[in-house]
């Protein structure tokens, strides 16, 4: 259960708690294929990225603005959330289960935000908040914002 | 490259069905858990949604991206209806207005309309260039309301 956050206790400049993922991994991918229906084969099929200069496949965009969500909804309940926006600003490899010390890190996501704004309007009490999310060597993957109207 | 004839596009509206076990595997994929049981269970449970003030399981902030994928004939028509190479598709920025919560049984309908088509030079490759593709969809459920408004910014790199 989300804990109730109340528009008096929040202020600009107040931290969202910062929230961390599980390492990502192949098999994270393919559930997250198979949930969504995004069969791009950029994230499953390295002979696929292979004809792109690429040498693996990557995570999906919406995968890790999955993840970042519920970064937010672990600090606000859904139900107040009015906006969410995400620009994408790098790649997300996975981690790759033969060398997880050196590719552990690349995979681990740990999303972080900050108050920006405070107003009323509309006879609702607003904020927005500034989030970003990067990986455990602090490559950023994501940067956003979301508006949740408080009680 | 992506055809800029397609600016202004309308694509054929389709209306999804929102299911109760959709919304608890797509759930289940973004908080990398094996079972429904470990997910917040607003995602999976009406009585445990009730208690927390829904009027029933609802779907999580990024379900949506499930309409165009699963009911809409997937990623592929749109991809070669609007020119764009597969392989050089990046996302660029995605975006959510939340109008009204979605349930399970709810129908919604989804129109998606091309908004903006433009190029920007890369910056690190002085006469390439990056081109940007911004779509924006309405979803409406099944009695009329406006539920969300998403907005979608594709780029081939």
């Amino acid at each position: 259960m989300t804990k109730e956050v109340y528009y008096k206790d929040v202020n600009v400049g107040t931290e969202m708690p910062s929230f961390t993922s599980d390492p990502i991994n192949r098999t994270h991918l393919v559930r997250y294929a198979g949930a969504s229906g995004d069969f791009n084969p950029l994230h499953h099929d390295n002979t696929f990225t292979a004809l792109f200069g690429l040498p693996n496949v990557i995570a999906h965009g919406m995968l890790i603005m999955g993840i970042t969500g519920r970064a937010i909804t672990n600090w606000i309940p859904q139900k107040h959330l009015k906006k969410y926006k995400v620009r994408f600003s790098g790649m997300t490899d996975p981690m790759d289960l033969n060398d997880a010390e050196n590719t552990t890190k690349r995979a681990t996501l740990t999303v972080k935000g900050k108050v920006a704004k405070k107003w009323e309007e509309g006879g609702e009490k607003l904020i927005e908040c500034e989030i970003e999310t990067a990986d455990a060597n602090g490559n950023v993957k994501i940067t956003g914002t979301f508006v949740a109207a408080l009680p | 490259m992506a055809d800029k004839s397609k600016l202004g596009t309308e694509f054929p509206a389709f209306t999804y069905e929102v299911e109760k076990g959709k919304i608890a595997e797509f759930v289940m994929a973004i908080s990398q858990k094996e079972s429904k049981d470990q997910i917040d269970q607003i995602y999976a449970s009406k009585d445990a949604a009730k208690k927390e003030g829904y009027d029933d399981i609802v779907i999580s902030p990024t379900f949506q991206t499930c309409f165009a994928l699963w009911g809409g004939g997937g990623l592929m028509p749109m991809i070669t209806g609007l020119g764009i190479n597969l392989g050089r598709l990046l996302h660029g920025e995605e975006e959510y207005e939340y109008l009204k919560p979605i349930h399970p049984g709810d129908a919604i309908t989804c129109k998606t309309k091309v908004v903006d088509m433009y190029e920007k030079e890369k910056k690190n490759k002085p006469g390439k260039f990056m081109e940007f593709t911004v779509l924006e969809t309405e979803m409406t459920n099944q009695k009329g309301e406006v539920v969300i408004r998403s907005r979608s910014t594709l780029v081939e790199r």
